[in-house]
Order: C-alpha cells, then structure tokens, then sequence
C-alpha cells in the first residue's frame, strides 16, 4: 500500500504535486491522463502508482491534446477525470479545450496546469491561467499543501455543478514543493463508465456532445457564459477564499498561490500585521464581485502579488473601476505599477522589498558586510554551474558526431533542435550546435522550411533533432510535412529510449504504459519507412560509423531523411549502475596540454566523467561519476585513455 | 505541536548537485520530523539537477505553522552541503554569521571549470574563507565515507547522521531508523544505517 | 620564424579562402580534419603556437630562411629555384608499372628508393573514385597503385604526419609545390623541438600550376561522365590544351582546358612556386613530348639517387632540349610574378611589427627583380 491511500489520522509530508493527486483521489477520479513536463510529472505518476488498487485508469499519453480528449472522454462517459500537463502543454492542448469548454462536461473534470515561473526547468516563463479566461472556465489556485488536496477534491464537485471543465493552475513552488497535509477519507471505487447520447442535442445530460453548432451561438455560448456566472456565485462562499489582517487594514494585499506564503513570510519579516491585510484567493477567475466588493471596500490602497502576467491585477482592476462609484478611487501597486516584478520567480525577499518601499518601513535582510564579503566569496570561489549532459549521455555522442560532420562538411549546416535535454546543444556542453529551439517538434517543422529554399539560393545542410518521446508527441506531422513536399533535410531521432529529461515516463514507442502493462511499442523506424523517408540506424556510440553514415546523408540532398541514433539514457534503469566499461587513462601517453591534444577530452569534449589533474599535467577519468560508456577512448588522439570490459 | 526547537521556524537547506541524493535527503529529513509532530515546507529546486546543475532544498520546521517553500535570505540557520561550492554559493545568499555549515569536502567540478574556463578553488581556500563568512562550519569527507560504504550516494545520509550527532533537532537515530524502514528493501536499510551512524560518529570524536 | 596557433591559421587562411588543401596540419591533432579535399577546423585548440601554423605553406613562408637552411644561400630570382642539373628522364626496364602518366619518372624513382632502401616508407597519393587519398606505402610493389595524377587538392601531408608517428624516419615524399613548402617548413623544427630529427629521407616534388578544389570538380565531371567508369585522367603536355578522361570502356573525353581554367581556385593564385623547389628532386611533363618527363635535380642527395637509378636502369635520363628549358623558365617565372604581386597588393608579403601576420618572406632585392 502507497502512504498515498493511507487513512490514518496524522500529517502527511507531500509534495504538491502528491497532494493533488491525493485530492483527487478523495474526490472518486476514475481517469487520469498527461503528458510529462516539468514540474507537473509527479502527479500522473502518483496516481500510476495506485492505479490498481484504486481501480484508476492512468496514462501518458501522446501528447496535451490527446491526453485531454482522453480526459475528456472519461467525463462524457460520466466518469470524474483529471488531466496534467506543464504550462506548455496547455497550448498544444488549447485547441481542444476551447471546444471542451464549448461542449461542456458530464463527470466531474479537471485540468490540472503546472506553471514554471522564472523557467527553472523549462524554456520559457509562460502562462497558463490566461486560458481560463479565453475559454470561459473557472480557475483555481491551492495557497499551499493542504489546499492543494483539498481544492483538487472540491473542483469535482464544483466542475459537476457547472457542467463544464475546471481548471487548477499551480506552480513550480507548489508542485516541487511539500508539506504537511491532513487527508480526508478516500472513496468506494465502482465508478461505471457509460456514455449516453440517445437524447436530444439540448440536453447536456443526455445528448450527444459537440462543440458549437454552426451560426447557433446561443445553443451553447449563452449556456456556457450562464456556467461561468454561476461559478462566480459559488466563489462568493469558497471555504478557500480567505481573509487574514485588520479590519481596516492600511494596505490589502491580493494574493494566490505560492504568492500566499511568499507574502506572510514578508508580513511577518517586516513585523507590519497590524497594518496589513492579505486576502488569499483560490479562485481567480472569474472572481466573486461581491466578495472582492467588501474587501475593496475596506482599504484605499491595494498590493497585487502574482507571478508572470498581471492577470490577478487587471482582473481586479476591471471589477474596481465597475465599482467605483460605491467603493471608491484607489491606489493600485504591483507588477503594472513597479512593485513587483514582471518576470521571474517570486520570493518573500522580493515581497518584502516592496511591501517595504510601499509602507515605508526598513527591511534588512542581514548584516550588510556578511552580505558584501558573500558576494565576493561567491564571485571568487564559486565557479558557474553551467546546463550540460550527463556523464555518458548519448546525446553528448550525437551531438558529436553531428558537430564534426557539419564542420567537415563546411558548407554551414546547422541543426534545428527542439525539447528535450539535447537542448543542451546550443551550449558548449552540447559543442553550440544547435541553432534553432522551440517547441516539442518544432526544431522538425523549421527544417522542413529551410530545406525548401534552395530556388533562393540557400544550400546549407539541415538537421532537425527530436527525441523518442517528442516524434510521437509533434515531430510526425512536421516529418510527414516535409515528405510530401520533398525537403531535403534529414531528422535526427535521438531515441534515448524513453521520456529521459522528466524521469523515463513511457511513450508509444515504449513497451509498457503509465501503469507499468505490457504495450505493444510502435516501431519509429517502420512509421518513417511508411511514410517515405528513408530510414538509417546507427548507435551513436559508434562515433565512426554514425559520423560517416551523418556524411553520407548530408551530403545527397535530395528528399527526407531519418537517422534513429539510438542508446538508452545513462540514468535509464537499463544503464544505471550498470558500466560497461571500467576507463583509465595512461599517465604516460596522455599528451596533456601539448601541441597535438591540449586537454580535447576534458577541454572540448568535455564528459562530466573526465577530470584534468592539474599537478600531473594529464586528463583522468572520475570514477564516482563516470558510468563507462567508453566513448571518450574513441575520441583521445593519442590513445591514451583505455577501456576494459567490465564482465 | 511539540515546541523544542532552537528557533521557530528553523530554517535548513540541503545543497548539492544534481545526483548526489539531495532531495532523497532533504525528504528523510523532513519525513522524520513531520513524524515527530512538526510543521514541514520544502522547496526543491531540482529541475536541471539530472544535467549537473546545482540542487537546493529549502526546509522550514515549525511547531506552529507552514512557511514559504523559500528561506529569505541570509536566514538559514543550518546548511549541509553534499558539494563544498554549493556550499559556498548557499553560504553566500542565506547564511549569516551564525549559521551551522555541515559540508562534504569532495567537490564536483562544475563543467566550466573541466573545460578549464573556470577556477575551482582548493580545499584549503575553501576552508579558509568558509570558515571566515560561517565559524560554525565542520567538514567531513562524506562522499570518501560513502565510498567506502559502497555507493557515493549515501554522502547525503552520513551527512544527515552528522546533523543529528551535533544535537541541532530533536531528532535520533530511532527516527532516521522509522523514516526509511517502511520506504526502502531491508539491506539498504542497513546499508542507510551504516551511513547514518557513520556520520552520526563523525562529530562526536 | 613567426609561429602562431590554431585560431590564427583558421582566420587566416581557411577563413579567407587560402588554404591548399595540402594536409599539412591534418592528423597532427584531434582538431583539423580534411574531408572530401577540404580542410576544417572542428573546435580551437587555444593554444598560442601549434605545429599546424608551423608547417603552413600559406602563413610566414620565410623564403629566405628556407634557402640557407637547404641551398645555403638567401631566395634568389630564379623562376626554377636552386638546381644543380636539369634533364628529360623516363622510366627504365627495371621499374614494371604500365599505367602511369607521362614518363613514369616519380613511380620509378620512389619505387627504387623503396626497393633499395633509401626511404623506409613512401608517402604518395592514391585514390578511391577520383577522390585523392594520402597513403603509406612500405613495399615497393605498392607505388604501382599510386601512379596517377588527379588534378586536384589532396591532403597528402596527413600522411607525413601519420608516418612520422608510426616511427618512419626516412619519408619518401611525393608532393606538389605547396606541400614540397611545406614539408621543407617541418624539416627545419619550426618550434625548436629539443629531440627533433629530420624524418624525411626524399622530397620528389611534382610540377604543378594549379590543382582543382574536389568539390567543385566531382560534380563538373559527374556532369560528363559517369565518374565509376575512369581509369585515368590525363592533361597531356603544352601544346594540347585538353583534359582527357579515359573511361574503362575505351572511351576517351576531351575537355577543354579553357572550361578547368575557370574552376581553378583563388588560392594557387598566390602560389610563387611551380616546380617544387624545395625538393630533392622535381618532375614535370615534357613539352611536347607526353612520354618523356622533365627532371630538376636540386640536391645532392637527389643527384645520388638519380644517377644510381639510372645506372641500374630504373631510370633512363637524357639532355634537356634548351627551347624546353626556355618555356618552362617563362612560364614558372611568370607564375611567381603573378602571385608575387597578387599577394603583395594584398598585404600579405613582409609585413612588419607585432601581430602582423605574412604569408611570405623574402629578401626585398629578390622581391624586386621577381615583379619587375
């Protein structure tokens, strides 16, 4: 049994990201579906852990927007169910949900948004609360661990009161976080799934379910705008709407989220509860009038404390100006005002920075020559720890041999990369090869443009890279796109067997599924044969054989081309802790920093595995970290560092 | 809610590189005291940790409520550092001149500098200077001790062993011993023991 | 010398379109690759003075320095270099090679000093298609199979280097004038190597007025003629002004020399150099005469080996006609003027003061009587 469906009555040390599944739990999921991304993994896999005994149906699916119409699925079939994805999953799943929303729900549904601010794990800061809004559905933001559980559990019931999806955004601090958490009672699980569609297209219940009718706005967007309303009118009574401060506090700060304790932490560091009033709000949108009236009402001035856009500020701006006439003029700060900043993460230093300059009170965070000689210890001692690849990553080979390849070609071909941990080749790690990223696919798309403009006179090889995970997910489109117009490109699977960067969830071409049942896996080589492309493997551990084959690929322009280059993952549970081989370098042969070498393996190639042993003057290999792939004995020009088989 | 802390809330941070167990250590820690009856918040920053970035897990204990997932700075009141520069860069932003550093004395280089584009500084500069900003700060050479054990893995555990010898939480071995018994197999419980006492030893002599 | 590194000879010649091509920093380092005919700086080695700068044949050529270290007096204006003699040779009896060009002079001259000894390993040119390829060759039987001239850049130099790391000390060499250079350039220690020794055992430099870039000439070819079916190519001495592919059914085509000249590369412009003279021994076509070659011998050594080859009958030698010897004065001298002044007006010749890069040096007296 998993603590996750413990019953006892004592505290629970969960992260978010644990609370929420445990909130869904409680509230009868029967269908959990995702797609990984960081920091929203952790639920899906939660719930996998106890999809047996909880009689769940769980999966990674192929992408956002088909792990929402999985969800969705389950809901239309009377089924309660919750959908995860990071912030930018719900763009790819954008288009579906404005119908969803359209539509509308029967069991009770959830989509669950983990935002990344100040992108620690993610290539931009984006946002996803701006959706709720777009496509009319009410949003939901837990303050902290507990009501994380416990607002999962409630949107249920809030989702099957409106007939439609709700949304629950959280954050990297709240997800990757964790605290105590107090559960509440699981239920029975003998949910039956049927989907009825014998009644008329008016009933929501019994009807078939389709997204907006042709010209007939007012069959669903009226209906929908009525569910919207009716949200707001629960809101006015959430238990997770909450009032902390004076009666007539000096200044109200407006919050939500990881907000919440990033600002009683400034209240309390700069000792001003008597004059400030934070009001915690779970529901952002749409927010209750009457609610936001009375507490408006109480104070002239008004902090906004939020992370990414200001979308909490303006709401709150538009509700204010409509209420003017009965609550007064104010003086709004936060991010449009200067206050708080406009991008990156938040903190209760920053919160208490502005709380700070707003109240006209000091705030000291320490001696300010501890913090000078800091900054100096840190500049001198404290050498950058820059993003690069494992010790024997075989993105690290690829990248390689793409690199040599493009550079002996010297006709300046470039890659266009994607997500994944290979984007670690736009830096020196992954020997700045990459030259485009953006999306999941999209490195695959843009390559399939490129290769189109040679009547313009462009000639330079393209590359595009994807992984296993992200063919499935956007790359085939792109790939079949590019086949049927002839672009001379060639794609480069790095297929690391899994979805590596956020933990080995699996993915179509994985023999098991998110609830650990054999699958059949999907071929990537035969889906690209079947498409037209024409289909090399190598393993790019064989530098030799994967450069030549590069070459040879590069070098015939015509047409779509697909090299796999498969090796699985050094963290992967079939290489971990399992070396094969046992490295050494030869003190005698290593040139060193000579004419002829100069440090390549640990200066260019430069595997966290190999480390320069500046007394000797020679490159040695780091035995705690270094797994034996071998790859770096190909690469040393003088033969000097050595693998022996491990047996 | 029990009251014995040395301060309320009291405030540490695990550092380290990705794949040193920081955050497996950070959850033994906070498991055992939520066990114990205190309030928890942890804030992991482990997103780039698989690719060698650095690691922190920010943990508040108190007997009265959750707090930020993130210390404010320079008031961390113990910081265990698994990588001595992590300690440093940690050191720097939330330490304090009070503040009880536990480090690991065995670095990992950071890519820059096995490129050779950065300095890391040598054991003995890092002592110095350590020693200067933070007087309350011990080394051990927990990754050597974990070697020795068998996998570098356990130098987050000898460290959390070190952390409970020095009386700091209200926290034993029992605790250590309850935290892992029901998570992990019997022989890496004994394994995990080992590495505990080890560092648990490590500050009485 | 003025020796630089890595960064400075990417900038310099291989980012201006100077590089020949000629391997010379191939296979020294991890660094420099040559692929297809083309030489490619993968990733710096950051270090400020390297073998690859060193041995150039496009960056501080010190002309002067290089003829008092070989010829024991300062760069002179001769369009032919130093010489002791200069004759028409051919292969002779004793050497069994059939499909070669012109005289077979160069194959019969390595294939004796294989034979006898004179060299422990031959580098030469072989080729896959009509893609030159560098190779080592040990056993006289072996120059047979590089007996051919390509017409285009090949990094022959690579294979010097890899020779040299295998513990060859007495090189056979066969190159064209910037590798000739070049090789001359490694034989004087540029970086004052305290254990060096001279690794070369014989320099027969070939005649060469230009060599084409491979990339631009495989698809010009495989334009003409399917390129798996050659056996030879041929430009058969002045006056014919024709390149002749011979196919292996039989068929010969004949292009102009007038389509080549336009496919020649920007850098054999600046060459000075076009029978090899810092070699041993130099070997060309003979006007007029596609089964005779012509013969400079410049150096002692040279002269031994010639003359012992030709005793034994390897080597058959004759007078040089002095109309031939005319031409070919005319036009090597027209050559180095021409380049001469090219890199000149370029800034690329005796450049003084610190960091100021030359690709050639020499005397201002020579400098003056070769432009005028």
């Amino acid at each position: 049994m998993s603590y996750l469906t413990d019953n006892q009555n004592k505290d629970y040390l969960l992260m978010g990201n644990e609370a929420i599944a445990r909130g869904a739990l409680e509230g009868a999921v029967s269908v959990a579906s995702g797609y990984p991304g960081t920091p929203s993994s952790e639920i899906i896999e939660a719930l996998s852990s106890v999809a047996k005994e909880r009689n769940l149906y769980v999966e990674w699916s192929i992408n956002e927007k088909v792990a929402l119409e999985v969800a969705a699925a389950a809901s239309f079939a009377g089924l309660r169910a919750m959908c995860v994805m990071k912030q930018n999953g719900v763009n790819v799943a954008s288009d579906f949900l404005l119908h969803l929303a359209s539509s509308g729900t029967r069991g009770g549904m959830i989509l669950v948004a983990c935002d990344d601010p100040g992108a620690l794990s993610s290539v931009n800061e984006g946002e996803s609360r701006t959706f709720a809004r777009l496509v009319e559905i009410p949003l939901l933001e837990p303050g902290d661990f507990q009501e994380a559980k416990d607002i999962t559990k409630w949107a249920f019931e809030l989702s099957e009161e409106i007939r439609n999806l709700v949304m629950i955004r959280s954050v990297t601090r709240m997800s990757h976080a964790s605290g105590n958490v107090r559960y509440g009672q699981l239920p029975d699980t003998h949910a039956r799934a049927n989907f009825r569609f014998d009644g008329p297209l008016s009933d929501p219940e019994t009807g078939p379910v389709v997204s907006m009718i042709v010209g007939a706005s007012e069959l669903q967007h009226g209906p929908q705008q009525e569910k919207i309303k009716k949200a707001a009118e629960i809101f006015e009574d959430c238990p997770f709407n909450t009032y902390e401060g004076p009666e007539k506090p000096e200044l109200l700060i407006i919050t939500s989220s990881a907000c919440n304790l990033y600002t009683r932490e400034a209240i309390s560091l700069l000792d001003v509860k008597d004059r400030v009033g934070i009001l915690k709000l779970a529901t952002t949108w749409p927010l209750p009038p009457k609610l936001m009236k009375r507490h408006l009402s109480c104070t002239d001035r008004i902090l906004v404390v939020e992370e990414v856009l200001p979308i909490l500020e303006e709401n709150i701006k538009i509700l204010a100006a409509e209420m003017a006439h009965e609550i007064g003029p104010k003086t709004f700060y936060g991010k449009n005002a200067g206050n708080i900043p406009s991008i990156g993460e938040l903190n209760p230093d920053i919160v208490a920075s502005a709380l700070s300059s707003i109240l006209d009170v000091r705030y000291e965070t320490g001696s300010e020559r501890f913090a000078e000689e800091a900054m100096l210890l840190v500049e001198t001692m404290a050498p950058v720890r820059g993003l690069t690849m494992c010790p024997g990553c075989p993105h690290r080979a690829s990248l390689w041999s793409i690199h040599n390849a493009l550079e002996m070609d010297g006709r300046k071909g470039f890659v266009c990369g994607d997500i994944g941990c290979y984007v670690a080749g736009v830096f020196p790690g992954g020997f700045n090869t990459v030259k485009t990223l953006h999306s999941m696919g999209s490195g695959s798309g843009i390559a399939s443009g490129f290769g189109k403009f040679k009547q313009f006179g462009m000639d330079q090889p393209v590359v595009a890279v994807c992984g296993d995970s992200t063919f499935f997910h956007a790359a085939m489109p792109a790939l079949a796109n590019a086949i049927h117009h002839k672009s001379p490109f060639t794609l480069m699977i790095l297929d690391n067997r899994g979805a590596a960067m956020t933990g080995f969830q699996p993915h179509p071409g994985t023999p098991v599924n998110a609830m650990g049942e054999e699958t059949p896996s999907l071929d990537i080589a035969e889906i690209c044969r079947a498409m037209g492309a024409k289909v090399e493997i190598r393993d790019p551990f064989d530098l030799e054989e994967t450069q030549q084959t590069i070459h040879h690929l590069i070098e015939h322009q015509e047409g779509t081309k697909v090299l796999i280059l498969r090796q699985a993952c050094a963290l992967s549970p079939e290489r971990k802790d399992k070396p094969k081989y046992k490295m050494e370098v030869d003190e005698e042969v290593c040139l060193g920093e000579n004419c002829g070498c100069n440090r390549f393996c640990t200066r260019i190639f430069a595997c966290p595995g190999l480390l320069w042993d500046e007394e000797k003057g020679v490159s040695k290999i780091n035995d705690i970290i270094c797994v034996g792939c071998g790859v770096c004995a190909d690469i040393c020009p003088a033969g000097a560092i050595k693998r022996e088989e491990v047996v | 809610m029990p009251d014995n802390l040395l301060k309320d809330p009291y405030n540490i941070i695990i550092t380290g590189v990705g794949g040193q167990g920081n955050v497996m250590a950070s959850k033994l820690l906070g498991n055992m005291l939520v066990g114990r009856g205190y309030y928890v918040t942890i804030g992991e920053t482990f997103g780039a940790s698989q690719r060698g970035g650095s690691v922190m897990s920010h943990m508040r204990i108190s007997g009265k409520s959750i707090w930020s997932p993130q210390i404010p700075e320079h008031k961390a009141d113990v910081i265990i550092a698994i990588e001595p520069v992590e300690g440093i860069r940690v050191l720097a932003r939330y330490g304090n001149l009070t503040v009880k550093l536990l480090c690991n004395s065995h670095p990992v280089y950071p890519s820059s500098v096995i490129r050779g584009e950065a300095y890391y500084p040598s054991p003995e500069e890092i002592e110095t200077s350590v020693r200067n900003m933070a007087p309350d700060t011990t080394f051990i050479d927990a990754t050597g001790e974990a070697v020795s054990l068998g996998n570098p893995i356990l130098a987050g555990v000898v460290l959390l062993g070190t952390l409970c010898g020095t009386g700091a939480l209200p926290l034993n071995r029992k605790d250590f011993h309850e935290s892992i018994a029901n998570r992990l197999e019997n022989q890496q419980v004994e394994l995990n023991m080992k590495a505990f006492d080890t560092g648990f030893r490590l500050l009485k002599n | 010398m003025n020796v630089l590194g890595s960064n400075e000879l990417s900038e310099n010649v291989i980012n201006r379109n100077l590089c020949t091509g000629c391997g010379a920093c191939i296979d020294l380092c991890p660094y420099f690759k040559s692929y297809r005919g083309k030489t490619a700086m993968l990733f710096s080695c950051a270090l400020p003075q390297g073998r690859c700068f060193a041995y150039c044949p496009r960056l501080e050529v010190d002309l002067d320095y290089l003829s008092e270290k070989y010829f024991e007096r300062p760069y002179n204006s001769d369009p032919l270099g130093f010489y002791k003699s200069i004759v028409t040779s051919r292969a002779g009896k004793k050497f069994t090679g059939n499909n070669f060009q012109s005289g077979g002079t160069v194959s019969a001259i390595m294939y004796f000093a294989l034979e006898k000894g004179y060299v422990d390993g031959a580098v030469l040119t072989g080729q896959e298609s009509i893609l030159p390829i560098p190779r080592i060759v040990m056993n006289p039987e072996d120059v047979l199979s590089c007996t051919l001239s390509r017409y285009t850049a090949a990094p022959t130099l690579s294979a010097v280097n890899r020779a040299i790391e295998e513990g060859l000390s007495r090189i056979g060499i066969v190159s064209t004038p910037c590798q000739t250079l070049s090789t001359a350039m490694l034989r004087a220690n540029p970086l004052g190597e305290k254990d060096f020794t001279d690794p070369v055992g014989l320099v027969v430099g070939i005649f060469c007025t230009w060599a084409l870039d491979f990339r631009v000439f495989e698809p010009f070819i495989a334009s003409r003629v399917d390129i798996n079916t050659i056996t030879k190519i041929d430009i058969p001495p002045p006056p014919a002004e024709a390149m002749e592919i011979y196919t292996n059914n039989g068929n010969k085509i004949q292009i102009p020399l007038e389509e080549i000249r336009n496919l020649v590369p920007d850098t054999c412009s600046y060459c000075m150099d076009m029978t090899s003279e810092f070699s041993d021994i130099s070997v060309g076509v003979l006007e007029g005469d596609p089964g005779k070659n012509t013969l400079i011998i410049r150096t002692e050594r040279g002269k031994m080996i010639v003359d012992e080859a030709a005793r034994e009958g390897y080597l058959i030698v004759d007078d040089m006609p002095e109309i031939n010897l005319e031409h070919l004065k005319w036009a090597a001298g027209n050559k180095k003027k021409k380049a001469l002044l090219k890199a000149r007006k370029n800034g690329m010749v005796n450049n003084r003061g610190k960091d100021k890069i030359s690709y050639i040096r020499l005397n201002n007296e020579t400098l003056e009587e070769i432009i005028v």
